[in-house]
């Protein structure tokens, strides 16, 4: 395999197929490398760490077909650090040469037939605007668990609800629902729970891209945007009842200017380490945001809001209410509560397609 | 030079003082609080039985033999407890500078008393008599310009054994500044903190049996001997220089309860079940201190005392039992207990006070642990501990602090 490409695109392009590369070999060695897939002048890098898989596709000057798999980390690295320009590529044997200007480096090849073949996603395509979905992506899979001890939680959930696909995260702490209207991907009561890492990934792909092209199988799903190309396995496992956790009515509500709220809670959160709680006291003419961590100090800060219903002190944990605040759209949000002991639920008020709902920190 | 101020409390023999307060019939008799079973230790000697060399952290098998008439007793922790609850308070009524180091000893800082109380030997004075009137113990009590010299002190104004009964101490030595480096250089410098067999026997070669004799030779000596950092404080040491200051009692960093058991355990289903003795026992304590916590480790020794320790932290704040055990479990799941596990032992860290605890979906949908564990707490404050326990434990009777902590009884 020998080909030349300009260093920033294939920066970019190993950038991101190594991002799916596994960190450490694990059982498969082969893993910590990118395959490079020379046919003509396109070039196919695949990084996989088997649940997560992403390829890249780009426009090289070709010399001679072939294929051969990187230590990826490394070859990352070299190509990174090389003058701007033209970097050639000559993988022969065991070896490459990687060369730009005067610089030219040799390393070692992983096998190349180790690489495991990789799941192809059978199934329809369905065609979504890239820019709605990665907005829906990010206001819902901050509330997905990093805990691998519940690997249900991981997911995030994508449902036919309505004429419209949902989505939906939570880590047992709080929870994020999200509609797409108009949006049909699944049959009418299907659901898959896709890992919440892939569809982190996905959303760094899908910054700036037009359509983003999703197939679903049984076992993995599959996101297209341009010439990337993003598999991965979906969990298996039945996602808890989440819909019996939103209360019906909730009795008090807050309307509180979403950018002061968030600022005031960066704030105030400096001095709740450790863990401590912020505590929220509601009252009709405006909010208190207090911080008290034993030994170390004290934040308070009032805040103009329009409240209706019973005075109460609510606390949070800051970075989860913060989430929750940052992931609403428009200018103002509504935080709404049953007691200090019930889940509260935080909207905009101009749309009513995205719901948080968060437990309180019980301070008695 | 003004007076010392530094004082070193310790309560002569305090858990055999307290046995014998309640049971005054056993005194002058050799008595031994500790472990009674073959794997126990010994916690305490009455000076009666010191006599015969018995000493704390023996093994009780060993003090047997030396000692085969003595009283054995199993020892009562919480009684302990409430004691030294009891002498603290007057530590504190004398100055806020009170540095528990267990519950039988501490350091006080007194400068601060001195013209509403008196000088440090004054205080010193007034200390024994409070806890000898109040209640019915002796202790003694070192008066130095600094702590090293302090706990020199107590030790020398101590009791001793003899073979004709104990022989009384001064209760209270003074070191004035003045003979402050005269009396740190008669020690043997193993009475300095820091200096144990290993330091020792390469001391020996350079021939320093005393503190005097470390202090006589050149710095750069000491640090070719034992290494730099070693070295210096040695040094530093044996010329009484230890500015470490009376720090008032840090914050409890973490709660637990270990067992040790009278035979191995080697499945995990009978590990289990000790598991959740322990895990109920400190998740009660947990939510008595007003605490919860986020990290639990759990301890095993296996039977050749191989000893393994397993943590996990959890972005909640736990104080249920529920939760302590489950998170236990996990963390003994990965063990292979069939060599023998001895000892189990089960704590909480990453403590956080105001009982603040993150809720989950789950309180939010059933009343859950937490309403159950409320119902445990007010039933145990009513009826005891043993009125309600984990169904698992039918038959067994709750873990409380200080059981079989120096071995079984059996």
């Amino acid at each position: 395999m020998k080909f030349r490409c300009e260093r920033d695109v294939l920066v970019e392009a190993l950038g991101t197929a190594t991002r799916a590369v596994a960190s450490r070999g694990g059982a498969l060695p082969v893993l910590s490398g990118v395959k490079a897939d020379l046919t003509g002048d396109r070039l196919v890098l695949t990084g996989s760490d088997l649940d997560l898989t992403i390829q890249v596709a780009i426009t090289v000057a070709g010399q001679q077909d072939g294929v051969a798999v990187l230590p990826a980390r490394l070859a990352a690295d070299i190509v990174r650090a090389l003058g701007p320009g033209a970097v050639h590529i000559d993988a022969e044997g065991d070896e490459a040469q990687i060369s730009s200007g005067r610089s030219e480096f040799a390393v070692r090849l992983l096998p190349a037939e180790d690489f495991p073949r990789l799941p192809e996603t059978p199934g329809d395509e369905v065609t979504l605007d890239a820019a709605a979905f990665e907005e829906a992506l990010k206001q819902v899979v901050r509330a997905a668990s990093h805990d691998d001890a519940r690997p249900i939680l991981t997911g995030v959930l994508m449902a036919a609800e309505g004429d419209g696909l949902r989505l939906v995260a939570t880590d047992s702490y709080r929870l994020a629902v999200r509609d797409l209207p108009g949006t049909t991907v699944l049959r009418e009561g299907q659901t898959v729970l896709v890992p919440s890492k892939a569809l982190g990934e996905l959303t760094r792909v899908l910054s700036g891209a037009e359509t983003v092209r999703l197939r679903l199988a049984e076992r993995d799903a599959t996101f297209e945007v341009g010439e990337t190309k993003l598999t991965t396995r979906l969990i298996e496992g039945e996602f808890p009842n989440y819909r019996q956790l939103i209360p019906n009515t909730h009795p008090n509500r807050l309307t509180v200017g979403r950018e002061p709220l968030l600022e005031a809670l960066r704030r105030v959160k400096l001095l709740a380490r450790e863990a401590t709680p912020v505590r929220i006291s509601l009252k009709a003419d405006g909010i208190e945001l207090t911080a008290i961590t034993q030994d170390v100090g004290q934040a308070h800060e009032d805040l103009d809001a329009k409240y209706e219903g019973t005075e109460m002190v609510i606390a949070f944990n800051p970075e989860y209410l913060a989430d929750g605040v940052e992931a609403v759209k428009g200018d103002e949000v509504t935080l709404e509560t049953v007691d200090a002991l019930k889940p509260a639920v935080v909207k905009s008020v101009e749309s009513q397609d995205y719901l948080y709902l968060l437990m309180p920190v019980r301070v008695s | 030079m003004s007076s010392p101020s530094i004082l070193h409390v310790d309560m002569d023999a305090f858990f055999v003082s307290v046995e014998l307060l309640d049971q005054p019939e056993l005194r002058g008799r050799p008595v031994l609080v500790g472990g009674a079973g073959a794997r126990g230790v010994v916690a305490a000697a009455s000076y009666e039985a010191r006599a015969f060399g018995v000493h704390s952290a023996m093994p009780s098998t060993r003090a047997r033999q030396m000692c085969p008439h003595a009283v054995f007793l199993a020892g009562r922790h919480w009684r302990y407890q409430e004691v030294s609850t009891a002498v603290f308070g007057i530590f504190h009524d004398v100055t806020p500078l009170v540095e528990g180091i267990s519950l039988d000893e501490a350091f006080l800082d007194v400068s601060g008393g001195r013209r509403l109380l008196g000088d440090g030997p004054t205080i010193a004075a007034e200390i024994r008599r409070r806890i000898l009137d109040e209640q019915g113990l002796t202790c003694s009590v070192g008066v130095a310009p600094r702590k090293l010299t302090a706990k020199l002190a107590s030790e020398a104004a101590k009791p001793k054994a003899s073979i004709e009964g104990p022989v009384f101490g001064p209760g209270v030595v003074v070191v004035e500044p003045a003979e402050e480096l005269a009396f740190l250089h008669r020690h043997p410098v193993g009475a300095l903190w820091g200096v144990g067999p290993a330091t020792r026997a390469r001391l020996d070669r350079l021939a320093v049996r005393t503190v005097g004799d470390l202090a006589a030779l050149p710095e750069e000596a000491v640090v070719a001997a034992l290494g730099n950092a070693a070295g210096r404080h040695l040094h530093a040491l044996a010329w009484a220089r230890d500015e470490r200051a009376v720090v008032p009692d840090a914050k409890v960093k973490s709660i637990g309860h270990e067992e040790t058991f009278a035979t191995d355990h080697h499945t995990l289903e009978t590990l289990d079940r000790e598991l959740l003795r322990l895990g109920d026992a400190v998740a009660t304590r947990l939510r008595k201190a007003g605490v919860t916590g986020r990290t639990v480790q759990v301890k095993i020794r296996f039977h050749d005392f191989r000893t393994i320790t397993r943590s996990e932290t959890v972005p909640e704040a736990i104080d249920t039992a529920h939760d302590v055990v489950r998170i236990a479990r996990r963390l003994l799941g990965d063990v292979d207990p069939s060599p023998g596990v001895r000892l189990l032992g089960v704590s909480v860290a990453h403590l956080a006070e105001g009982a603040a605890r993150q809720l989950t979906f789950d309180d939010a949908e059933t009343p859950g642990w937490t309403g159950a564990t409320r119902a445990v707490d007010e039933i145990r404050d009513r009826f005891g501990d043993a009125a309600i326990i984990p169904a698992a434990l039918t038959g067994r009777r709750p873990k409380r602090r200080g059981d079989s902590q120096w071995g079984p009884d059996r």
